[in-house]
């Protein structure tokens, strides 16, 4: 349970920064929080107390006591498929502050929605 | 089926993917691959699809992705639906690419294809998988190329475009996965139709709550008001030849995921309303944006939304017909939609003001009567495919007795009608400056390629009538696609 509420308030102190935040890169690094959130709610779900990894390592282990392989996978790649997605945002954040020197958005007036 | 052998659908995704990754090796060795990889690709895919095409509209192709049975394997679904879009797909695709050839001057080259193709990858996995947790994973991919490519042109405010894109389309990915999270953990299973059987596992408020995620994040990338903030910033900022394929492909495949996955998971008439009301609000909304656009290509953005409102609308009726109109309705923008961006882009250039198209008729003549004919063709005037696509709306929603939706789809119709015709007369009636220049074979070639689609379609609407018959029923028998893919 207690898994299931730390996911929750990560993703929450996520929101609040993309929502709230006036810097880029905190943003990004909130959008990363998020992600992050998301994550750790996947593992959450696979999770049992006292599992061990999901092989077949010795005599007598049965299946419910392993902990679910497939949210860990699933992961695996969401993982990945956060970095990508905050590798690109950091790399505009490069060229609107190359463009504009500032990273402050009240200032960038093309952000505004 | 030997006799396909080696063909299959997962050549679809795995050819386009394969050549991105080729192509920095290729450009190594000379630079003029950079240029023809990317068509020889779309080509093959072309191939695929008409040899599979025609045996999909019998059968579906249900192929098991490294010999693991679903539903603990992946499964690609190559039904009529799917196997129209993928199609579709491809040949806009080679035809973004033909458009490239000439009228794509921006290096880096050689990313900007490698781009191209995972994008169209992507969106072809999103209609062909079988497995949420897989298109989750194409949505992803789309999506990144999507961001890349809208902030490819280095100048101007290109990369705040990029930016607010990722800022919402990396919430609309996180959204869907926590409905997949969400399912998961209540069905165990994350094969689509696995999971089709086993909803009642999951308690009704719950499935309330998934659908929630699922549409506001299928609805972002599909542009359903009022998530598509980002939209006309990035379709603007984007090159050209992207905005074609964002309006025909990625919003294309975003919507194909929800139609299929609520269809398959949540087939409530309380969903069903909810969506095609959204999407005769964003119809509404869009047009009248659009009304008030200076900007050429903000004014194709804001009517690309309000067309695929309309595809929602019709989708949301949820009958035999609504779905066949929606279809129709989402073909017929992509190819219409997919041209006007190409045909401005060739007469306007990058600064796409309104007044760039005064005196085109004299100009260009060729690029200038296409316009029109998209420009009639998206208002609905016979004989162009727009008619017969808003015809089959407007029938549908007259089934089910809609009387007021048909009355706000004629409206819009209309406002439609003024801002097209305010463009098209630009062309004819104002006098322009008189410089002269050429358009490359090339971009012609393409933009001629959409038109003949479209008088095609109008001309002879009853040749895709049974494609688009068929892709209906495979949307709406859900039972058909349970059983086809947990056969064996």
């Amino acid at each position: 349970m207690i898994y299931y509420i730390v996911s929750i308030i990560v993703m929450l102190i996520g929101l609040y920064a993309v929502l709230m935040k006036k810097n880029l890169i905190k943003i990004v690094v909130g959008l990363s929080l998020i992600d992050s959130g998301t994550h750790l709610l996947l593992v959450a779900i696979g999770f049992i107390k006292g599992g061990t990894a999901p092989i077949y390592s010795e005599p007598g282990l049965t299946a419910d006591a392993m902990v679910d392989p497939v949210p860990q996978a699933l992961v695996l790649t969401a993982i990945v498929i956060g970095v990508a997605v905050t590798a690109v945002a950091l790399a505009m954040v490069i060229r609107i502050y190359a463009q504009h020197k500032t990273l402050d958005i009240r200032k960038i007036r093309s952000l505004k929605w | 089926m030997p006799e396909l052998f080696p063909l299959s659908p997962v050549h679809y995704v795995a050819a386009p993917l394969l050549a991105a990754f080729l192509l920095p090796l290729v450009a190594k060795l000379s630079r003029s691959f950079i240029k023809i990889l990317p068509g020889l690709t779309f080509l093959y895919v072309l191939y695929v699809s008409a040899v599979l095409f025609p045996h999909a509209l019998q059968s579906p192709i249900i192929e098991q992705i490294a010999g693991w049975a679903p539903p603990l394997g992946i499964n690609l679904y190559y039904g009529p639906m799917a196997g129209l879009f993928a199609s579709l797909f491809s040949a806009l695709g080679f035809i973004v690419w033909l458009y490239s050839l000439t009228q794509m001057k921006q290096e880096p080259l050689d990313r900007f294809y490698i781009l191209l193709m995972m994008l169209v990858a992507g969106a072809t996995g999103i209609v062909l998988t079988g497995d949420i947790f897989n298109l989750f994973v194409f949505m992803e991919i789309t999506a990144i190329s999507a961001f890349s490519l809208t902030a490819f042109l280095r100048e101007d405010d290109k990369a705040e475009a990029g930016f607010k894109y990722i800022l919402i389309g990396s919430l609309a990915s996180t959204f869907v996965l926590l409905g997949i999270a969400v399912l998961y953990s209540y069905t165990g299973t994350l094969n689509l139709a696995d999971l089709a059987l086993s909803m009642e596992k999951v308690p009704l408020s719950v499935r309330v709550i998934v659908f929630g995620l699922f549409l506001v994040g299928f609805g972002i990338e599909a542009e359903i008001f009022p998530l598509n903030g980002w939209a006309p910033d990035a379709y603007s900022a984007a090159p050209a030849p992207v905005s074609a394929l964002f309006a025909g492909i990625t919003v294309k495949a975003a919507l194909y995921a929800l139609a299929r996955v609520t269809i398959l998971l949540f087939p409530f008439a309380g969903s069903m309303a909810l969506i095609s009301i959204l999407g005769l609000v964003t119809l509404v909304i869009s047009e009248l944006a659009a009304l008030h656009q200076k900007n050429l290509f903000r004014m194709l953005a804001y009517s690309s939304m309000g067309q695929v409102g309309l595809a929602i609308a019709a989708l949301g009726l949820f009958t035999a017909e609504g779905v066949y109109a929606a279809l129709f309705a989402m073909i017929n923008h992509a190819i219409v939609k997919g041209m006007l961006f190409l045909a401005v882009f060739a007469m306007a250039g990058g600064s796409a003001n309104l007044d760039n198209l005064n005196g085109m008729g004299r100009k260009k003549p060729v690029l200038s009567f296409m316009f029109t004919l998209g420009a009639f063709a998206i208002i609905g005037l016979p004989p162009f495919s727009g008619f017969w696509s808003k015809l089959s709306v407007l029938t549908a929603m007259g089934q089910t007795g809609n009387y007021i939706m048909i009355a706000i789809v004629l409206a819009t119709t209309i406002v439609e009608a003024t801002y097209y015709l305010r463009a098209t007369g630009r062309l004819y009636l104002s006098e322009g400056s008189p410089v002269e220049s050429k358009t490359p074979l090339s971009a012609i070639a393409a933009v001629a390629v959409l038109a003949a689609g479209i008088l095609w379609i109008g001309f002879f609407p009853g040749s895709i009538d049974e494609i688009l018959t068929a892709g209906a029923q495979d949307l709406l028998d859900t039972a058909k696609y349970t059983e086809g893919v947990l056969k064996d």
